[in-house]
């Protein structure tokens, strides 16, 4: 009996010690939430993600209603734009036929030169369409929550819109993938110039304009030169579009991607099949 | 049966207002609205809602509030596990210690002190945030979402008001 009464008078204290010092604990957890994370910590990441899959549920849910009165909107305001886009779509059908033949031929001329050389080809694609449920683009960060439901997404695939490079996927939680933008600061691609196959590495620092960088000196970089990724570090698929060149100074290039990081609504989730790439960096830490 | 909802649940609902009504403007905020004004430059509701609710209704906005909003916010976000948190309880603390002078005061007093607050607890998450990255955020981003965010919170603190003056009866709690 006694003994109880000390074990409760103890368990006392220490709840109240807690209490007294919860700012601190806290602060101090804070901090190791941050140490942790510099470490790549499987542990933090391992118990983050069911919660994530249960935050993103709840985004989810609460986009039905914004989503509609955002549709009604955008009904009435694209019904003015259809007549116009219509006629530009006319021309430009004509033109891509024409593309398209020529295409056929070059896509049967490249495949008896593969076999001539022997060529082995990169595995086929994959893909998964996902919808954006959460988006953030702060000072902090840039990221997105796609729902992907019972599709298996790796960590590393790369996320694509209809106009290019949107980034990669950073976290799988339950149905969810959490996508890290090419203009996050965590995000760096290894790209070339298109024109003249200059290398760099294109580097996010949370503005709208992520930063070229590791190009040689006397390389050629002019504004409006087209960067696609350049498929070197093995995670990202040479050739695919990334951005344009707008601003060059002389001590750095912007790019501005060609994917509208904020309307994007669908993403496409590539499985190229070498995502294991990042899996095995990983292992080998 | 009515007696017992309106002696267990009302209360119930009453006091867990201000932290469900904050998570819920929290995850607004991260809804993918194509809106020019917010892109790149969304404000931290999280924020607006510890400092509205610290000065309004301490008495049911306590430090374990601050810690659901601080591991919500690390829960959605890519953003730096722990930065989000370690903001929030300066925000905590900043209006813990000057919330006497904003008693009982006019609108545009506390609209000030959120000014000043907010200031100090944004810099010190991009402090964070560039320590650990060892390198300095762009300033003209933040000082927008900052600008941003002190021009949206009369909205955020008018529809939290509305909340507190329909939902939150004294003599229920």
């Amino acid at each position: 009996m006694k003994r109880r009464r000390s074990l409760f008078l103890h368990l006392n204290q220490l709840k109240q010690m807690i209490k007294k010092f919860a700012l601190v604990i806290l602060f101090l957890a804070a901090l190791l939430l941050m140490v942790l994370n510099k470490n790549n910590s499987l542990i933090l990441e391992n118990s983050v993600a069911p919660a994530t899959g249960g935050v993103a549920y709840l985004v989810d849910v609460l986009v039905v209603p914004a989503k509609l009165l955002g549709k009604a909107y955008d009904y009435i305001d694209e019904l003015q734009k259809i007549k116009k886009d219509n006629r530009q779509l006319r021309v430009e059908n004509r033109e891509l036929k024409v593309l398209q033949n020529k295409y056929k031929a070059l896509e049967i001329e490249n495949k008896l030169l593969a076999e001539l050389l022997n060529f082995v080809p990169l595995p086929e694609a994959g893909f998964v369409s996902a919808r954006v449920v959460a988006e953030e683009s702060n000072a902090f960060t840039h990221a997105m929550v796609a729902y992907v439901g019972d599709n298996k997404v790796d960590k590393g695939d790369v996320v694509l819109s209809d106009d290019g490079v949107v980034g990669r996927v950073d976290k799988i939680a339950d149905e969810y993938a959490k996508i890290i933008m090419l203009t996050d600061i965590n995000s760096k691609i290894p790209v070339i110039v298109e024109k003249n196959r200059v290398r760099g590495i294109l580097t996010g620092d949370n503005t709208n304009f992520p930063k070229l960088i590791f190009v040689p000196l006397d390389a050629e970089v002019n504004i409006g030169d087209r960067i696609v990724t350049s498929g070197v570090s093995g995670v990202f698929p040479a050739g695919l579009p990334v951005g344009q060149v707008v601003a060059v100074s002389k001590n750095e290039i912007k790019v501005k991607p060609f994917a509208s990081l904020s309307k994007t609504e669908y993403v496409k989730i590539i499985k190229y099949g070498i995502s294991g790439i990042i899996k095995q960096s990983e292992n080998e830490k | 049966m009515d007696d017992n909802f309106n002696e267990n649940v009302v209360p119930f609902f009453q006091k867990s207002l201000p932290l469900v009504s904050s998570v819920i403007v929290m995850l607004l905020a991260y809804l993918p609205i194509n809106f020019a004004l917010f892109n790149n430059i969304r404000p931290d509701f999280g924020m607006m809602c510890i400092y509205f609710w610290m000065l309004h209704r301490p008495d049911l906005f306590n430090l374990l509030s601050v810690l659901v909003l601080g591991v919500v916010d690390m829960l959605i976000t890519s953003a730096l596990p722990g930065a989000t948190l370690g903001a929030y309880l300066m925000m905590y603390v900043l209006v813990f210690y000057t919330r006497k002078y904003f008693n009982a005061k006019p609108f545009i007093v506390i609209w000030y002190g959120f000014m000043a607050l907010s200031l100090l607890t944004i810099l010190t998450k991009w402090l964070l945030v560039s320590v650990y990255y060892s390198t300095f955020l762009p300033m003209s981003v933040l000082i927008f979402a900052y600008l941003i965010g002190v021009a949206v919170y009369p909205l955020v603190s008018i529809f939290l008001a509305f909340l507190q003056n329909t939902f939150i009866q004294d003599e229920g709690l």
